[in-house]
């Protein structure tokens, strides 16, 4: 459904996005995630045909995005970050004005509208002022003035930006019901929303695209094989002993200050016995274990990893 | 032709939701009321609507930019202009569409003034020539004004910076077609003698409806307009 080739969108001298590329299938749910600055939303800006790219296509149901391919926009639904909206309309009032811009009108545009706000859950709000609504209200009447036209793409920015955890969680279970009905990008720097809501993930760091895949794939792919062994200290003795066990390449060793001694030890990834090699080990050592672990990786380690790789200097 | 409309009638009901729509009405009326009173309801007095119509001219000097500072600027700051073109509508008819926002806006102000033509029929007998020829130059010149404000308006996320732009460009060129066309000699202040408003606004107010003025003032209020479309296109491109 959405293909973007090579990317690139500078503003002046400011890369915001560099050499992206990506596809989307119809129907699928993707979380774009990534720090402030990362150039997630210039590449939401980019497939919305707000802003054109520097260099590359983004291309959305075969056709190419440019900001004279009207047309385009029938077919993407965009929740903007911070979720502006005219503070002085009605919110029923606003979804009207919204179907008469997309060529809506007389009863379909009043039956569209009405099928809009019961699936919002905002119709005991329709007559009420925008700037009188709450913030998660607020947020259901941005993602109604998104899907009116029903458009096969929606694209949500931030959507639970700003919200108290009773409005978030509230968001998130809209946005769950509405997604599985359209190709949605959900965008966000909250790993936990995307983690929950998405089946695939985009990671973007310093402009680029770092990670693209199922978390399952991402977190198989970030290579990790750590386990976390406590052992008692013992004067004299070397602490670092687990640094010689077979397929060790890195052992990081802490003081604890209950004359315990955590070890953090990484395993090439081919290793598939690590656990038992560490128990033999510390059998051989005689050393006396308060905890064997496997640390597994997680999204946020993952994340972490990728955008701490990005800020370092080349 | 629709989408446009549609901008627009937002645009008008936008102006009667907020503050500014009301106070800038209820001040034009209170002043024009009163300068009606004091100007032309007086014994001895033409029963005309001239001076009410002269005085209007210089007070849309001060409203079309009142009007037209939200227009685009607003929706700037606020960022609701990027759910408005990320519609299948064009950036003409957006254009278009906030621009008859604020005449439409304007109308129902010069409308308001209307009630004085009434007393003036209740207590005279008015010629009615140069009473529609004057409305017909300061719907001209209002038209004229809007489109330079919308420019600016579509420049800037600031409201204050949009009506200071567009009051100063109007005191440029008053400026320019009036005291500094008169300090230069032929062939500089002929040119710029066809710039001046006021001069334009007399024939108007005799009750002549001229169509090279008619033709200025459109052709002028589709340069700026056209302006306005391009700073809208530039936000994509920048």
């Amino acid at each position: 459904m959405i293909e973007l080739e090579k990317v690139d969108r500078s503003f002046g001298r400011v890369h915001a996005v560099r050499a992206v590329s990506f596809s989307v299938p119809a129907g699928a749910i993707v979380g774009v995630l990534g720090p402030n600055g990362a150039g997630k939303t210039t590449t939401i800006r980019l497939i919305t045909g707000l802003l054109p790219p520097t260099r590359g296509r983004v291309v959305l149901n075969g056709a190419e995005v440019a900001p004279e391919r009207r047309d385009l926009r029938r077919r993407i639904g965009y929740l903007p970050e911070a979720n502006p909206l005219p503070a002085e309309m009605s919110v029923e009032g606003y979804l009207k004005y919204r179907a008469r811009l997309f060529g809506m009108h007389g009863r379909s545009a009043r039956d569209t509208i009405n099928r809009t706000l019961d699936r919002c859950k905002v119709t005991d709000m329709r007559k009420r002022r925008i700037e009188h609504l709450s913030k998660g209200y607020r947020q259901r009447v941005g993602l109604a003035a998104a899907l009116l036209h029903n458009p096969p793409l929606l694209i949500l920015d931030e959507p639970t930006s700003g919200l108290d955890p009773a409005q978030v969680l509230e968001t998130r279970a809209l946005i769950a019901e509405l997604a599985g009905q359209h190709t949605t990008l959900l965008v966000s720097h909250i790993l936990p929303e995307v983690e929950r809501t998405c089946d695939r993930l985009l990671i973007f760091a310093g402009g680029k695209l770092r990670a693209d895949g199922t978390r399952e794939a991402l977190l198989a792919q970030s290579g990790a094989n750590r386990y976390i062994v406590e052992y008692k200290s013992r004067a004299n003795a070397n602490n670092d002993l687990l640094a010689a066990v077979p397929g060790v390449n890195r052992c990081t060793t802490q003081s604890l200050n209950d004359q315990w001694t955590r070890a953090a030890v990484e395993f090439d990834t081919d290793v598939t016995d690590a656990g038992a090699r560490l128990g033999a080990a510390a059998a051989t050592h005689a050393l006396t274990l308060r905890e064997l672990r496997h640390d597994r990786p997680t999204l946020e380690s993952l994340y972490i990893s990728l955008v701490e790789r990005a800020e370092e200097p080349v | 032709m629709r989408a446009a409309l549609a901008i627009a009638s937002r645009e008008v009901a936008a102006c009667f939701r907020t503050s500014i729509g009301w106070v800038v009405l209820a001040l034009y009326v209170l002043l024009s009321g009163l300068w009606f009173g004091l100007q032309t309801l007086q014994p001895g007095e033409p029963a005309s609507m001239r001076a009410l119509l002269d005085f209007s001219q210089w007070i849309l000097l001060m409203v079309a930019p009142a009007i037209s500072m939200r227009l685009f600027a607003e929706e700037l700051r606020t960022g609701t202009i990027d759910p408005l073109m990320s519609t299948p509508v064009s950036d003409w008819s957006i254009v278009i569409g906030k621009y008859l926002g604020g005449l439409g806006f304007l109308g129902i102000m010069l409308a308001a003034t209307l009630i004085h033509v009434g007393v003036l029929e209740l207590v005279a007998n008015p010629d009615y020539g140069p009473i529609i020829a004057g409305y017909a130059g300061l719907l001209l010149v209002g038209a004229f004004y809007l489109a330079v404000g919308t420019l600016f308006s579509a420049m800037t996320k600031n409201q204050v910076v949009a009506f200071l732009a567009t009051l100063f460009f109007f005191l440029a060129l008053f400026f320019a077609s009036g005291p500094l066309a008169q300090q230069l000699g032929s062939p500089y202040n002929t040119i710029l003698f066809t710039l001046s408003i006021p001069l334009r606004q007399a024939d108007f107010a005799k009750g002549v409806i001229e169509t090279r003025h008619v033709v200025f003032f459109v052709a002028w209020a589709c340069v700026f307009l056209a302006g306005a479309v391009a700073a809208l296109e530039s936000r994509r491109w920048r």
